[in-house]
């Protein structure tokens, strides 16, 4: 069947198979950055933006995301131009294996659009479905503190792309 | 802009000096000069692959899109020990989408192990492709590879399997009765050095070392104690579970995208588990999504190799969560037994340390986790009289492999809790009995040469320990003269619980790293080495050295690694080796460039070599009064005169393991209605020597401290009656979340080890083993409890309380006070004598020497 | 993994929501977050109406004396929202908000979690505890019943093919009466092993009415109704409460679990019932 569906700002009509989940589908599209951990929605690392809210797209039906608009870290910056939460975690050192760092920044990203001045306890609130086996999580509390901080001072916004 | 080489008048040619033939063996040195300042090292620089990463760039196996992959599924054995009387694969095959089915009669029966070892490796060759048996629930039973992985799944399914049920070995304390069933009873199966193994009776390794006379010592003493703990099985948990590429390349060579730490040991044994020659074989590591040890082991590579070279098609083989569980490698459980002589002034008199290491179904590291638990940990501490007793046996559960710690975690546990004992004991402060039996700066251990892995060890005097500091200054951030012993009397109670640890770096004169470095014409250079990156960082740690050595920056330090056809030999990441083994190689690589550099530039300025000093990618001549830049040397030396390629190749064996230090605190507060353990705050100290890069340091310590913690309080295999684990995922198998963190404080103690690059010691293994005895000693701490069994589950707790309440009423004493209060002194002469007689039936009955 | 699914329905309203799914041709069925696992294994499904997009099932509102709360809010909303207040607002929140991780409450619905109960499911008996009542559509005519209903018949059954669960509806309480909710859980995101809600109010100083509601220990939410008569009329105390609880405890029928043993379980829900009514009780006094 066709999906019609928007990732990262582009249109895309895909032909999935009824049954397939957002996650596979996504990869297949070509957003690497969507990993599979688990396949039953308890390590976070499938997480992606669906109409500004972050699930986990490895049990979720790729069909239930007919018409949505779905944000992957590919959308949110690259190395030339990276997001604000993308910098933060490279400069704090949050980064180690990354294979949770594509979730985590989703969940992160969907924090700062709802709550630009998160304490810490927001940020642990927020991410507490990015398992991460690596870090221990506490350079990514402040990774996200020192995100929020960073898009504060600016004057033109610099929370990348919805 | 280059200066024009200066042509060389042809000189007469000097008589040839007589020169001592230079083999071209090399020698790896001792020691590594310290410089006056380190200008990369030990500097927090970026992480060069991490922008990579966050913006989703960076590579995994499974990032790869491959024309006409198949996909691969192996059906597990329903069983835990079995033998298949007949299988019967053909309405699987006919199934729509089924390209091949495999099972043990279609492939190469070849014993080997899937550890991922130096060769000849210290393992059984217990393993096959395929078996007519089966040893573990989960054990591989068919090969399944078809055009998507639901039709695979399906074929699997479909395929008849008639099993004799045996009975099954669950409980390692039994593996060696006379009527235990044998789990390897094949001719075949054999171990390649001539180490103790003995299959027949469930026994897959002995070790055991003596220095003094423990019963001689016992007697010293005014306390024997004597305490069996029980570390337990888990799982590394690395977010990406095992998954493997296979496909043949233009040439007809089968390549491997495998996720793996031993991509060198990988080739070598899936070479011999296909019986086809290693040149036919390239592995390739991208990035991997963490390891832990899970993947210190070949485990799905013969696999893949199979059916790319029997389909032609290239194969991916991924494990799901579940079977990432039960059929990939775990902690080796164990049953510690430490008995332990102390007198009233603190000094330690004798310990005896009798393990049963349970290694699952297979023997994979089995002798090394256990030689380790001795190696780690009893050098520590201080005593005249040591004994060390384990044996390894093989049980029908999951496998046990290798898992940071490697047996450290498993005895410091066992070690660091008995501590705590005996200076209650005495009435002495647990603290101040670490600190005065410590080994210190310039102190050896008999144990450092008594036990090896797989042979001898090497005798070593601590050159660097910063575990003083370590202590002292983690007293202050948990606040321990304030709160030790003051649990409070209401429903919660508080305590404080701390331990000591030690690890090692590298194994030495075993394992090698090679790193091959060349130049490119804008100053920058390719660093090619097979160490491999987990996500620890060592990409940019090891090119941080690199460019330390040669004198330009990191960015400048093109990092490759981890390709058997591209890079040269390392023995992979395990054993806490990278940073000092590889780190070592590339120091004595990148001096030889940095000669080349300086030769060129010599005759670029027409000055001599030991005039050249080098400064962040530019050649000084005498006096600073000329220079030229990295790339107009690579320039000079590519296009303009006497052309050669600037490049050298550098090898390195370790001749030591310096131990890092490391010493952890922690705060609980207990719920004494529900058993509730809750960590307020954790402390660890780390002395790894020079940190190369502290922020990867202190990341690596943050996330070894977690994974302790969850290790400590919620991680357990749960199994039925019939060796099935119930909790096969993350919805039950529980590691922590940021919900879940106490308030975690880490710091460096830096030191300098003269026999590691700049210094350098290890860093990632060390911070693992610190929960289990810390937060078991708080617990004591709190409510009064000695639990001998993690994970320190409420209802543990709970079930302990309510003993001791009930024995303090029996007795007629009072309810448990905070540890500090002294225990009765035991009589010399008393009862642990005659345990200490039983204790030896249990662990090793009778004790065999190795058979040649 | 839904094997005979061939098509989606992505209504608009909760008139076509219910127009496809009593759809004669095709098994269909209700998909809102799509996190029910037995939602994904069962292979006879043939069409999934999806109602993430009927914006009116999506909404949290309060008129005078109910919070309602549209089937198809996922509870990461109940869990931040403004506009739930006092002690119904605040059952509700403290229990949505541990439920999963915030990635899992994005897709789990108020109503998706009544719809489909497991032992571990955990707004059932916060609505029970709250007197919840629970208004379905079947296009336009709807009909209201007590929660008790639903759990008691269990939804598929109660339902008609082609009617849904549109609101919840949560009498708001006012000074005089206090909630808690606590679960024993080994991490924040962990499948409860004991969940208890209760809801208590006062007046003139004796406890006009309580309720104890209990899940995850047991096979499905339960109230444990002896120990609720126990207190209603009473002057509230410790040993009363203490009672009460184990009464409560004693009362229920605990399924098997293989993370703890039924005395351990069973010890700690009396010890997490006694301290919630200790818990509402101050709060009620507040």
């Amino acid at each position: 069947m066709k999906l019609n569906t928007k990732i990262n700002g582009k249109a895309f009509c895909l032909e999935i198979q009824p049954n397939a989940t957002l996650m596979d589908v996504l990869r297949q599209a070509g957003m690497k950055s969507v990993k599979f951990g688990c396949g039953e929605g308890s390590c976070g690392s499938c997480a992606v933006m669906i109409d500004g809210r972050p699930r986990n797209s490895c049990i979720t039906l790729a069909g239930c995301a007919e018409g949505a608009e779905i944000l992957t870290v590919e959308g949110m910056g690259n190395p030339e131009n990276p997001h604000v939460l993308q910098k933060a975690f490279v400069d704090t050192g949050s980064t180690q294996c990354g294979y949770c760092n594509p979730g985590s920044l989703i969940a992160a990203k969907a924090l700062l659009d709802k709550n630009p001045n998160p304490t810490a306890e927001d940020v642990k609130d927020a991410l507490d479905g990015n398992l991460c086996r690596c870090t221990g999580y506490v350079k990514r509390i402040d990774a996200v503190l020192q995100a929020a901080a960073e898009s504060k001072k600016t004057t033109k916004s610099t929370r990348g792309k919805k | 802009m280059a200066k024009t080489a200066k042509k060389e008048t042809p000189k007469k040619a000097a008589p040839a000096a007589k020169v001592a033939a230079v083999s071209p063996i090399p020698e790896s040195p001792l020691f590594f000069e310290k410089p006056e300042k380190f200008n990369q090292v030990n500097h927090s620089l970026t992480k060069i692959d991490s922008m990579g990463l966050v913006c989703g760039q960076q590579k995994y196996v499974a990032d790869i899109d491959l024309p006409n992959l198949l996909h691969i599924k192996v059906l597990g054995s329903p069983h835990a020990h079995a033998v298949i009387k007949s299988i019967d694969v053909e309405d699987a095959r006919k199934m729509p989408g089924v390209v091949a089915v495999f099972t043990y009669k279609d492939v190469p029966r070849i014993p080997r192990t899937t550890a991922g070892q130096g060769f000849p490796e210290p393992s059984p060759y217990d393993t096959y492709l395929l078996d007519s048996k089966v040893r573990f629930v989960g054990d591989r039973v068919a090969i399944v590879a078809a055009e998507t992985p639901e039709a695979a799944s399906e074929a699997c399914t479909k395929i008849k399997v008639q099993y004799q049920v045996l009975k099954a070995v669950l409980d390692p304390e039994k593996a060696r009765d006379k009527d235990a069933p044998i789990i390897h009873d094949e001719k075949d199966c054999r171990v390649p050095i001539p180490i103790f193994y003995d299959p027949k009776h469930n026994h897959c390794s002995h070790v055991e070392t003596a220095v003094g006379d423990v019963k001689k010592g016992f007697k010293q003493a005014d306390v024997v104690l004597e305490k069996t703990y029980y570390p337990h099985y888990a799982q590394h948990c690395p977010i990406e579970p095992h998954i493997c590429i296979g496909y043949l390349d233009e040439n007809d060579r089968l390549v491997l995208r495998t996720s793996t730490q031993v991509p060198f040991h990988a080739r070598r044994i899936t070479a011999q588990t296909l019986g086809i020659p290693v040149k036919k074989i390239r592995v390739i590591k991208p990035r991997i999504g963490g390891g832990f040890g899970t993947k210190q082991e070949v485990l799905l590579e013969d696999v893949c190799g199979l059916v790319a070279l029997k389909t032609r098609r290239p194969c991916v083989w991924a494990l799901t969560r579940a079977e990432e569980f039960m059929a990939a490698r775990t902690r080796h459980p164990m049953v510690v037994t430490i008995q332990s002589g102390v007198k009233k002034n603190g000094t330690i008199t004798a310990i005896s340390m009798r393990i049963i290491s349970n290694t699952g179904a297979y023997g994979s590291h089995g002798l090394t986790v256990l030689s380790n638990c001795g190696s780690k940990v009893l050098p520590l501490y201080r005593a005249d009289n040591i004994e060390f007793i384990g044996d390894t046996v093989y049980t029908n559960l999951p496998v046990g492999g290798a898992y940071r710690g490697y047996g450290a975690t498993q005895a410091a546990f066992a070690m660091e809790c008995q501590m705590d004992e005996m200076a209650e004991a005495i009435g002495m402060d647990p603290i101040k009995f670490r600190q005065m039996n410590h080994i210190k700066e310039g102190e050896s251990s008999p144990i450092f040469k008594a036990l090896g892995e797989g042979r001898e060890g090497v005798d070593m005097a601590i050159g660097s320990c910063g575990l003083s500091k370590c202590i002292t200054e983690g007293m202050k951030h948990i606040d321990w003269a304030k709160k030790y012993g003051k649990p409070g009397n209401g429903t919660k109670r508080r305590g404080l619980g701390m331990c000591c640890l030690m690890q090692g770096s590298s194994i030495p004169e075993i394992d090698m790293g090679a790193v091959f470095i060349k130049m490119n014409e804008d100053g920058s250079f390719n660093m090619l080495l097979g160490a491999t990156d987990l996500g620890t960082g060592s990409d940019t740690v090891l090119g941080q050295i690199a460019a330390e050595t040669i004198g330009c920056k990191l960015t400048d330090m093109l990092v490759y690694s981890s390709d058997t056809d591209m890079t040269p030999f390392d023995v992979g990441a395990y054993a806490s080796s990278t940073t000092y083994l590889t780190g070592g190689a590339v120091i004595n690589c990148a001096k030889k460039v940095r000669e080349q550099i300086v030769a060129v530039a010599a005759s670029i300025m027409g000055e001599k070599s030991e005039d050249i000093s080098i400064d962040d990618g530019i050649c000084y001549g005498k006096g600073r009064k000329n220079k030229v830049t990295f790339g107009q040397v690579c320039n000079y030396a590519m296009y303009e005169h006497k052309q050669f390629q600037i490049g050298a190749i550098g090898s390195h064996i370790s001749h030591a393991s310096p131990p890092p230090f490391s010493a952890h605190f922690a705060e609980v507060e207990v719920d004494t209605e529900t058993g509730e353990v809750k960590l307020l705050k954790y402390v660890a100290g780390v002395d790894c020597g020079t940190a190369i890069n502290p922020q990867l340091a202190d990341g690596q310590t943050q996330g070894a401290c977690m994974n302790g913690i969850s290790f400590a309080l919620t991680e357990e295999y749960i199994f039925d009656e019939n060796g099935r684990m119930l909790n096969p995922n993350f919805g039950n198998y529980k590691i922590w979340s940021t919900k879940d963190m106490p308030e975690l404080v880490t710091f460096l103690v830096p030191t300098y080890e003269k026999t590691g690059p700049y210094g350098a010691k290890s860093v990632s293994e060390i911070s693992i083993n610190g929960a289990l005895p810390a937060i078991g000693n708080a617990i004591k701490n709190a409510v009064g409890i000695r639990l001998t069994r993690p994970p320190y589950t409420a209802e543990k707790v709970l079930t302990a309380m309510k003993e001791l309440n009930k024995s303090a009423k029996v007795t007629g004493k009072a309810a448990p006070k905070a540890a500090s209060a002294a225990k009765a002194v035991k009589a010399k002469a008393e009862k642990p004598a005659v345990k200490a007689a039983k204790a030896p039936a249990k662990s090793a009955a009778p004790v065999k020497k190795a058979k040649k | 993994m839904l094997k005979k699914l061939t098509q989606f329905y992505h209504p608009k309203t909760i008139e076509e929501a219910c127009l496809f799914l009593g759809n004669k041709e095709q098994k269909t069925a209700i998909i809102a977050g799509g996190t029910s696992e037995a939602l994904r294994q069962d292979n006879s499904i043939e069409a999934l109406v999806d109602i993430s997009q009927v914006k009116e099932l999506a909404y949290i509102n309060k008129d005078t004396a109910f919070f309602r709360i549209g089937a198809g809010t996922p509870v990461q909303d109940i869990y931040k929202s403004a506009a739930l207040t006092g002690p119904s607002g605040n059952l509700l929140k403290t229990a949505a908000g541990k439920i999963g991780s915030t990635l899992l409450r994005n897709s789990i619905t108020a109503g998706g979690n009544l719809a489909a109960i497991f032992p571990w499911s955990d707004m059932p008996l916060v609505y029970m505890a709250l007197d919840a009542e629970i208004v379905c559509r079947k296009g336009k005519p709807k009909r209201t019943v007590p929660v008790q209903t639903i759990i008691d018949q269990k939804a598929p059954q109660f339902l008609d093919k082609a009617e849904i669960i549109a609101e919840i509806a949560i009498p708001c309480y006012g000074k005089g009466t206090g909630t808690s909710f606590a679960k024993l859980v080994k991490t924040a995101n962990d499948y409860s092993m004991a969940t208890v809600a209760t809801r208590l109010s006062i007046k003139n100083g004796l406890i006009e009415q309580v309720r104890i509601a209990i899940n995850a220990i047991t096979a499905s939410p339960v109230r444990c109704l002896e120990a609720e008569k126990m207190l209603t009329g009473q002057k509230p105390g410790a040993e009363l409460l203490a009672a009460a609880a184990k009464k409560a405890a004693d009362s229920l029928t605990i399924r098997k679990d293989f993370r703890a043993s039924r005395e351990y379980r069973k010890e700690v829900c009396e010890v997490m019932i006694r301290r919630a009514l200790g818990e509402a009780l101050e709060k009620a006094g507040k």
